[in-house]
């Protein structure tokens, strides 16, 4: 019965070809490991944000007066709110996480060079636009954390010469973090960025598939593998292994996405002590406290933004491994040990 | 053939300008209501958070009071009988300074900025002073601005 249905599509419009063509016949690169998951962790994982997104959305109100008590409402009454609420939670701080190791990986095996530079340039896109939907849904729940770290995070281009105090009002919708912020990131975090995430993935997988998935510098094989069922349980592996560690934190050690003061409904007249960033914005908090001009920590940080981004068009060695590079190689490992270190010690200062 | 041509690059042009003011007017309407509305004018009233005017005689000797004014966050203190208005937003990254009476200082718990009691920047990252502002009490006790 149900073969005679798939067979009756079929006949009309074709899709088994399309299956093939895509997943069961499409080959992909025998030499592959767990770094060329991560992808496929990502979207796992986006999946799982815009499930959880749309199950909060149902109970959470975006007014200053009522988000913190929705959102208690969430965790303390909804049947197993606290238990979506946490996945979502923590499942950002994992996306980011897991975004890093991506990058990573293809920084060090020299996948975005030629002909991937626009799969590297658009990725880079949405690690800015990744960064932009945690900033905007930490606001959401109106805490003390969430209030302030806002506070402190959209002050930032204020230093900016000429247009930036303009550019703080704007992005606050008034001079001070209000409702009108919260409706703004509200609008924003739960559909403008997810729209535009989904499109960006779109074209990240596409560009991925025009150009052929790199293989690792060391891989002598020209051995291919089907994509379907072959390679899917690789990644497979990869997402559930990745799925458990997330899962060890919501049940665990959920503290690490709700400190103390995020369980304090936020006071614009009271600034608690201690207010830190998220540990993805740890090492540009260190890096403005250390650089005296705050408008020159600014600079530091758009310019290296900036380098990340035009990356491959600036290294054009055909070389690929990073580690067989005298000059790009240590340079490349001082960054990564930089800018972990900036977090570290941003931590604990 | 030629005929085809300029036609259809007439109607290609036609679609573009069709589109480009199209995109146009609806900007216009979008931008406007983007940009934030800036605070109206009148009486600059001290008040506390929910709009409720503070009165003179609530601020005692040697005390604080973080309220609202038109220019945001607001801190007044009292010494030696006067009142002494300052913007309570940091100029660091805007959190709030809070008054420590014993150290005679504002001291902003985010990154440990320090500012004397005229509101002029003494020790962290804070670059420039707090902004200070013109006290004056009404007939009725309430605090205005300026
Ligand atoms: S915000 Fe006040 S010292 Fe940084």
């Amino acid at each position: 019965m149900f073969k005679k249905i798939i067979d009756a599509i079929d006949r009309r419009i074709e899709l088994l070809d399309l299956f093939r063509q895509n997943l069961s016949e499409y080959p992909v690169p025998a030499g592959l490991n767990i770094w060329y998951s991560m992808g496929a962790v990502l979207l796992a994982l986006f999946c799982l944000e815009i499930i959880t997104g749309i199950l909060l959305l149902m109970n959470y109100v975006p007014h200053a007066k009522e988000a913190f008590a929705s959102v208690g409402y969430i965790s303390g009454v909804v049947p197993f709110g606290w238990l979506i609420r946490r996945v979502h939670a923590i499942g950002a701080n994992m996306f980011v996480f897991v975004l890093f190791l991506h990058m990573l990986s293809v920084l060090l095996m020299g996948s975005y060079k030629k002909p991937r530079e626009m799969t590297w340039v658009v990725g880079c896109v949405i690690f800015g636009v990744t960064l932009t939907t945690c900033l905007s849904g930490y606001l959401l729940p109106w805490s003390q954390l969430s209030y302030w770290a806002t506070t402190v995070a959209t002050n930032s281009p204020g230093s900016i010469p000429v247009v930036g105090d303009w550019m703080v009002q704007f992005m606050r919708g008034s001079d001070l973090v209000s409702q009108r912020t919260l409706g703004r990131f509200f609008a924003m975090h739960v559909s403008l960025i997810p729209f535009t995430l989904l499109l960006l993935i779109g074209a990240h997988v596409f560009l991925m598939r025009r150009t052929g998935i790199s293989t690792p510098p060391w891989s002598k094989t020209d051995k291919t593998i089907p994509f379907y069922p072959h390679f899917v349980v690789e990644d497979l592996k990869v997402i559930y292994f990745f799925l458990a560690i997330l899962f060890a934190f919501v049940f665990f050690y959920p503290q690490i996405s709700f400190p103390p003061d995020a369980l304090v409904p936020a006071d614009p007249l009271n600034t608690p002590e201690h207010i830190k960033p998220e540990w993805y914005f740890l090492a540009n908090y260190q890096l403005l406290k250390l650089v005296p001009n705050e408008f020159l920590g600014i600079i530091v940080q758009g310019l290296a933004a900036g380098l990340i981004f035009f990356l491959p068009f600036i290294d054009r060695n055909n070389e690929r491994a990073a580690w067989k590079r005298p000059i790009f190689g240590p340079l490349a490992v001082f960054g990564i040990l930089a800018y972990i270190a900036l977090i570290i010690w941003g931590h604990y200062s | 053939m030629d005929e085809n041509i300029s036609r259809r690059s007439f109607l290609t042009k036609l679609i573009g300008v069709v589109f480009g003011a199209t995109g146009i007017l609806f900007a216009a309407p979008v931008v406007k209501y983007l940009i934030p509305k800036s605070s109206e004018g009148g009486e600059n009233i001290f008040t506390n958070a929910d709009g409720k005017p503070i009165l003179e005689n609530e601020i005692k000797e040697g005390a604080s009071f973080t309220g609202l004014s038109r220019s945001g966050p607001t801190i007044i203190i009292r010494r030696g009988g006067k009142l002494r208005a300052l913007s309570a937003v940091c100029t660091h990254l805007g959190c709030l300074v809070k008054w420590v009476p014993n150290e005679d200082v504002f001291f902003c718990p985010c990154h440990a900025g320090k500012f004397d009691v005229n509101g002029a920047n003494i020790s962290g990252p804070p670059p420039v002073p707090l902004a200070a502002y013109n006290v004056e009490t009404a007939n009725d006790g309430r605090i205005l601005l300026s």
